[in-house]
C-alpha cells in the first residue's frame, strides 16, 4: 500500500530516478505537507474546516513522514489549512526523505549516488519496476478521462498533483489545459488538498510580485 | 449527530443533524451505505438539520455518491445551511453531484 505522500514522491521521479524539476518548487513541497494533512485527516488525527485545522490525536501513525508532520503541527498553534501548510512547509525536505526511505525500505525504489566531474555529488532514486508509479498515473488518467467519481483518496492526489506541478512531469502543456475543467471538478472535492491549492497559489502569486519588484 | 430516514415515494430521504466531523463521519458513512444497499429509486440527504460539515464529513458525501452510482442509486443532497454550503461551494461538490435548494426539488430531481 503506498501511501498519498508516497504516490506524489513517486511522481516527481523521472524514468532515469532523477526528481523532476517541479519538485524543487515550493508548490511540490507544500502539496507534499498537504497530501500529509489529508492522510492525517483520515486517520483522525486532525480535523479541518474553513476556520482551522485541529490536532485530535498526537498518537504515531507508525509513518514517519506523517509522524513528523504530526509532530510539527501539535507544536503550533491553531491555523487555517492554507496557513498551516504555509508554515509546515520548511519541513517538506525532511517529509520527502522520509517517504524515500519508506519507499526504499519496501524495494519501490533505491538511493543512487554519482559522482558528477569526480567532484559533484548527485543522487538518483531509480524505481525498481515501476509499478506503483505507474498505477498512480493510471489512476490519475482514468478518473481524469471518464465522468466517474473519483475515490477521496484519488480525488486528493489530483488536486495535490496538479497544484503541486507534477502533472507536467507526465502529461503535456496542451493536454493540461484541454483537461482543465475535469481537473478543477474532480481535483478540489477534498477540503484540505482545495485549501492547499489556494495556498500554492497565494505562495506563487506572492512569489511572482516580489520578482517584479526592483532590486532597490 | 443524528440521523433519521424517510421513504418518499420509493425515494429514500436522509436526515442527518448535528454536527458531522471526524468523529461522526464513520457512522454516518455506513447508515448511507446501509441506505444505498436496500436499492432505494434514489437517494437523498436532507441537510436542513446539518449545522457542521469538517473535511472528513464531507468525504462521506463522496463515498456515498459513488456507492450510489455504482448501485444505479439516484444521489442528491438538498437543504444546506449556509455554514455547510461554504464547504460545498469551496470544493465544488456542486460540479459532480447533484445539490438543490430543499428537499421537494430533491426527490423531483431524483424521480
Amino acid at each position: 500500500m503506498v501511501t498519498l505522500v508516497e504516490e506524489l514522491v513517486l511522481l516527481a521521479i523521472e524514468d532515469d530516478g532523477s526528481v523532476a524539476y517541479t519538485a524543487g518548487a515550493p508548490g511540490f513541497g507544500m502539496a507534499l505537507i498537504g497530501a500529509a494533512l489529508v492522510e492525517l485527516n483520515q486517520l483522525g488525527r486532525v480535523d479541518a474546516d474553513t476556520v482551522a485545522l485541529r490536532v485530535l490525536s498526537k498518537e504515531p501513525t507508525s509513518q514517519p513522514a506523517l509522524d513528523r508532520v504530526l509532530a510539527e503541527l501539535a507544536a503550533q498553534e491553531e491555523l487555517p489549512v492554507d496557513q498551516a501548510v504555509r508554515a509546515l512547509f520548511i519541513h517538506a525536505p525532511e517529509v520527502v526523505r522520509l517517504a524515500l526511505a519508506a519507499l526504499a525500505a519496501r524495494n519501490i525504489l533505491h538511493a543512487e549516488e554519482k559522482r558528477f566531474l569526480w567532484v559533484l555529488k548527485s543522487r538518483r532514486y531509480p524505481i525498481t519496476d515501476g509499478r506503483e508509479q505507474k498505477e498512480a498515473k493510471l489512476r490519475i488518467m482514468q478518473s481524469l478521462l471518464s465522468d466517474e467519481l473519483p475515490t477521496p483518496h484519488d480525488s486528493a492526489l489530483i488536486g495535490l498533483a496538479a497544484a503541486g506541478g507534477l502533472l507536467e512531469a507526465f502529461l503535456s502543456t496542451h493536454e493540461i489545459a484541454r483537461l482543465e475543467k475535469r481537473l478543477e471538478d474532480i481535483g478540489g472535492l477534498d477540503l484540505i488538498a482545495r485549501s492547499v491549492e489556494s495556498a500554492i497559489q497565494d505562495e506563487n502569486a506572492e512569489r511572482a510580485k516580489a520578482a517584479m519588484l526592483p532590486p532597490y | 449527530m443524528d440521523m433519521n430516514t424517510e421513504n418518499v415515494d420509493g425515494i429514500t430521504v436522509a436526515l442527518p443533524s448535528g454536527r458531522l466531523d471526524f468523529g461522526a463521519a464513520a457512522a454516518f458513512q455506513q447508515q448511507l451505505e446501509q441506505a444505498v444497499a436496500t436499492k432505494p429509486r434514489g437517494l437523498v440527504v436532507d441537510c436542513s438539520s446539518l449545522d457542521y460539515v469538517s473535511s472528513a464529513g464531507l468525504r462521506v458525501f463522496l463515498v456515498a455518491a459513488r456507492a450510489a452510482k455504482a448501485a444505479s442509486v439516484g444521489f442528491a443532497v438538498s437543504s444546506l445551511k449556509p455554514a455547510v454550503k461554504e464547504v460545498f461551494d469551496l470544493t465544488g461538490f456542486g460540479n459532480v453531484i447533484t445539490l438543490c435548494a430543499d428537499r421537494a426539488a430533491a426527490v423531483a430531481a431524483l424521480a
